[in-house]
């Protein structure tokens, strides 16, 4: 009994020193900043989601929508009337449309995530296949719907049937059978109805929904578009630049067929585009150049954010530079050029500011289907 | 000598003293029904396609790298007996059996790949190891309505402590490791995690004051180190376990981790008295309208399992290597948390902000030519995120690199990768030497020398 109530007594005592401990701790803490709140308390989620989807997200899909439609149209005139005039409209309605593609890739979640995956690892894929695609030309029974092929459809297969590998416009134009004819429809049948249908639920009740889930956990807006930005950036470096450059591991060397737009060769251009429409993101601006709120304001309110944004900008200004350093002419032909390799090693040694440092800062989960953490 | 050999018996005699059976009843059923929800929402979520079967590298544990998941609907079926296994627990039915099957079925689970290493999954390996060695089914069970001879109203004493001991450890453990410059003097992690969580309803609003971060760090601290004397005296135990339920609820809520704040609000009730869990088992069996028999004077025996003679040295050097494994840290030079060896099974727990971004860089032989690795082709986001940021999993990724190329043709793959590494807030740095040859090192026990000395300078 006597043994029981020392030892309570003994107890009490370690509490008591540990709760004044502890207050005086507290007291000490709150004291010493005149600023009462934590970095990134300002911070409204929402406000950055109801900025960059209204501003950037749907405008950039209104407009890739709009250019498919024309590029539709304009090769409805081509099966109609095939010349060589309707061919050159038809290429700059298609030009048009995947310089807009590139203001969209990273947007690939929510109605851009097809039953294949983001759109453009569906649409927009490249080298597209042309065995393949010569192939289903040639089959009656080709049902592109229920095909899982990735490099039989999209903007690059309209890019091979309208330019050809390495043919004369007047080669172009005679070599559109009926059998082209229809196998190009198809295709823009699919982008169409692909882009009518992103913009449209974007517009309906997407875009509420995600200004609404203003969380940072798996599944919410900010960790969507946080992934889908993420992974479009690497892909800008690993597929549009480190593949054709042969600076990718178990490559035994470059090689130009690889790039992005071979058959057009405005591979330089894309690649520009792509990048302004990360910057769009990172600094939060519109396509037009309207200031939006972006990661950078995100970051300008978090711990260690301030040091994370100069270190970027650093980086993304030495990416400015290596862009515009590309050698002029098509890439497929300068992927060997040192200009090139330096653009993937920008573009690298920017990855960790993206990809974990800011996800670190901002607490967002960057996993799509998170398990459980400790 | 003697001396010693006295005091060992009379400890031993202490451990086998009959206490009523009824908290370890209570306890198995908890454990059966917390086990069984895990277990089917672990389906359900597809973690069994996700995690386990859809990858197609597994990081494997230190010497554990013979074991790989079942092809096919296999780990299906692991995960069927083991939900058959968690309702057998529950209803005391061929319950040794059942135990062990579910300590098997669930650490041959863990052991698939350590990037969805979690303490409280060890804990659950621990406890259900425990489980294993204990009679938990000589009340209140169908093995007992099978084989009445069987039926006990109590056990041994440590049959009851072990539990209590090992829950100690944890949260004790968990406590210590806070007591760190950062976590008490900076708030970090919190001051990161909080106002990421404002959007949280009800509550989020006061995650915007820097006062919260400071308030959480020094109450988990607190909480963690302190709450077993709270649970163990009588006068202060509900109020501590109120503080259980309040503390485990709110982590739950702001992050995600998973069913660990259900274990533990279920674990800790076994610190409740014998006559606390004999109403509940009372309540249990006339609500199942089952006369209880237990008061039969035959079988008033002291449940002594004839194997406790070995039993208790057993457990006695398995809680001290519980005891002593966690602090293996200090034998290796440089920063726990930038290196992380020795910082798993050590109850670390929501710790640190730490990530990183990791590139590899393999070439064939000193003289070929480089290139760089999608990691997204081998690995999913988790796997990624988890490996670069661990040394000794960044050094396996490497290793599965080299068997890849080599397949691939390769004559002599070499692999050598940029890691740049935030902790807590701190400016990215480098975790590896960039330049070494990871495919030329192994893992073992000893310090990773190529590891980079964390510059802890650099925090704003």
């Amino acid at each position: 009994m006597n043994k029981s109530k020392t030892f309570e007594f003994g107890l009490k005592r370690i509490l008591r020193v540990v709760l004044l401990g502890f207050l005086t701790s507290v007291a000490f803490v709150s004291c010493d900043d005149d600023n009462a709140n934590m970095p990134g308390s300002d911070f409204d989620r929402k406000a950055l989601l109801e900025s960059i989807g209204t501003n950037l997200i749907v405008p950039n899909f209104e407009d890739l929508q709009s250019s498919v439609n024309s590029l539709s149209e304009t090769t409805n005139g081509f099966t109609q009337n095939t010349n060589e005039q309707n061919l050159i409209t038809m290429r700059t309605a298609w030009k048009q449309a995947v310089i807009d593609h590139q203001h969209c890739s990273a947007f690939g979640f929510g109605p851009a995530e097809l039953l294949l995956g983001p759109y453009a690892t569906v649409l927009g894929v490249f080298p597209v296949s042309e065995e393949k695609i010569e192939a289903n030309m040639l089959n009656p029974n080709f049902d592109l719907p229920n095909s899982f092929d990735r490099d039989v459809r999209g903007f690059y297969t309209v890019e091979y049937l309208i330019y050809g590998d390495g043919l004369s416009d007047a080669e172009v134009v005679a070599g559109f059978d009926q059998n082209r004819k229809d196998y190009l429809l198809l295709i823009l049948s699919e982008l169409k109805s692909s882009f009518d249908n992103i913009a449209s639920e974007w517009n309906n009740s997407y875009l509420q929904s995600f200004i609404e889930s203003d969380g940072t956990s798996a599944g919410s807006s900010i960790s969507l578009y946080y992934n889908a930005f993420i992974r479009d950036y690497e892909n800008l470096k690993n597929f549009k630049v480190e593949l054709p450059a042969g600076l990718s591991a178990g490559q035994p060397g470059a090689d130009g067929s690889l790039v992005e737009a071979y058959y057009s060769g405005i591979s330089s251009e894309l690649i520009e585009a792509h990048y302004e429409n990360s910057k769009n993101c990172w600094f939060g601006l519109s396509r037009n150049g309207m200031e939006l709120i972006g990661f950078e304001e995100y970051l300008q309110s978090v711990i260690g954010g301030p040091e994370l944004i100069e270190t970027t900008k650093d980086a993304l200004f030495r990416i400015d530079e290596a862009i515009a350093n590309l050698p002029d002419g098509s890439l497929s032909e300068n992927v060997t050029s040192q200009e090139v390799e330096i653009l993937r090693n920008e573009l690298q040694s920017n990855t960790a500011n993206f990809k974990s440092s800011m996800s670190s800062l901002l607490g967002i989960s960057i996993t799509f289907n998170s398990g459980d953490g400790d | 000598m003697t001396q010693n050999r006295n005091a060992y018996f009379k400890l031993t005699a202490y451990l086998e003293q009959s206490v009523s059976i009824a908290p370890l009843v209570s306890f198995r059923i908890a454990f059966g029904l917390v086990m069984l929800f895990s277990t089917l929402r672990y389906i359900s979520m597809g973690w069994v396609d996700t995690q386990l079967i859809d990858p197609i590298l597994h990081f494997s544990y230190f010497g554990f790298d013979w074991i790989k998941p079942l092809p096919g609907y296999g780990m299906y079926l692991v995960f069927s007996a083991m939900a058959i296994a968690c309702v057998a627990i529950i209803l005391g039915w061929y319950y040794r059996f059942f135990a062990a099957l579910f300590f098997l079925c669930f650490s041959y689970v863990e052991l698939i790949d350590i990037t969805y290493y979690l303490n409280h999954y060890y804990f659950v390996s621990i406890i259900s190891f425990m489980m294993i060695l204990v009679p938990a089914n000589r009340c209140f069970s169908l093995d007992a309505r099978r084989n009445p001879a069987l039926e006990r109203k109590t056990v041994g004493r440590w049959c009851i402590l072990i539990f209590k001991l090992q829950i100690a450890i944890v949260y004790c453990y968990a406590g210590l490791a806070k007591i760190n410059t950062d976590w008490l003097l900076e708030a970090l992690p919190l001051a990161i995690w909080l106002p990421a969580k404002s959007s949280v309803p009800i509550i989020g609003v006061i995650f915007k004051y820097k006062f919260t971060a400071y308030l959480f760090s020094w109450i988990g601290m607190l909480f963690d180190t302190f709450i077993i004397a709270g649970l163990l005296f009588k006068k202060t135990r509900w109020l501590a376990y109120i503080a259980v339920v309040i503390f485990h609820s709110l982590t739950g809520i702001l992050f995600q981790i998973g069913v660990f704040p259900i274990v533990m609000i279920f674990a800790v009730t076994i610190f409740f008295s014998d006559s606390f869990h004999g109403r509940i088992i009372d309540g249990l069996t006339r609500f199942f309208k089952r006369k209880r028999d237990v008061t039969i004077a035959t079988n008033d025996l002291p449940s002594k399992t004839s194997n406790s003679k070995l039993l208790l040295p057993f457990l006695m050097i398995f809680f001290m290597f519980q005891l002593l494994f966690p602090w293996r840290y200090t034998l290796y030079p440089g920063s726990l948390f930038w290196t992380e060896e020795g910082y798993r099974f050590s109850w670390r727990v929501m710790l640190m902000e730490k990530a990183g971004t990791a590139t590899f860089y393999v070439k064939d032989g000193d003289e070929g030519r480089e290139g760089s690795v999608v990691n997204h082709e081998f690995l999913n986001s988790h796997q990624e995120k988890q490996m670069a940021m661990q040394p000794d999993l960044i050094l396996q990724y490497a290793h599965l690199l080299e068997d890849h190329y080599q397949q691939q043709g390769m004559k002599d793959p070499k692999v050598r990768a940029e890691v740049w590494v935030t902790l807590n807030a701190r400016p990215a740095q480098l975790l590896i030497d960039p330049e070494v040859d990871l495919t030329a090192k192994t893992d073992r026990w000893a310090h990773k020398d190529w590891i980079l000395p964390f510059n802890e300078n650099e925090l704003r």
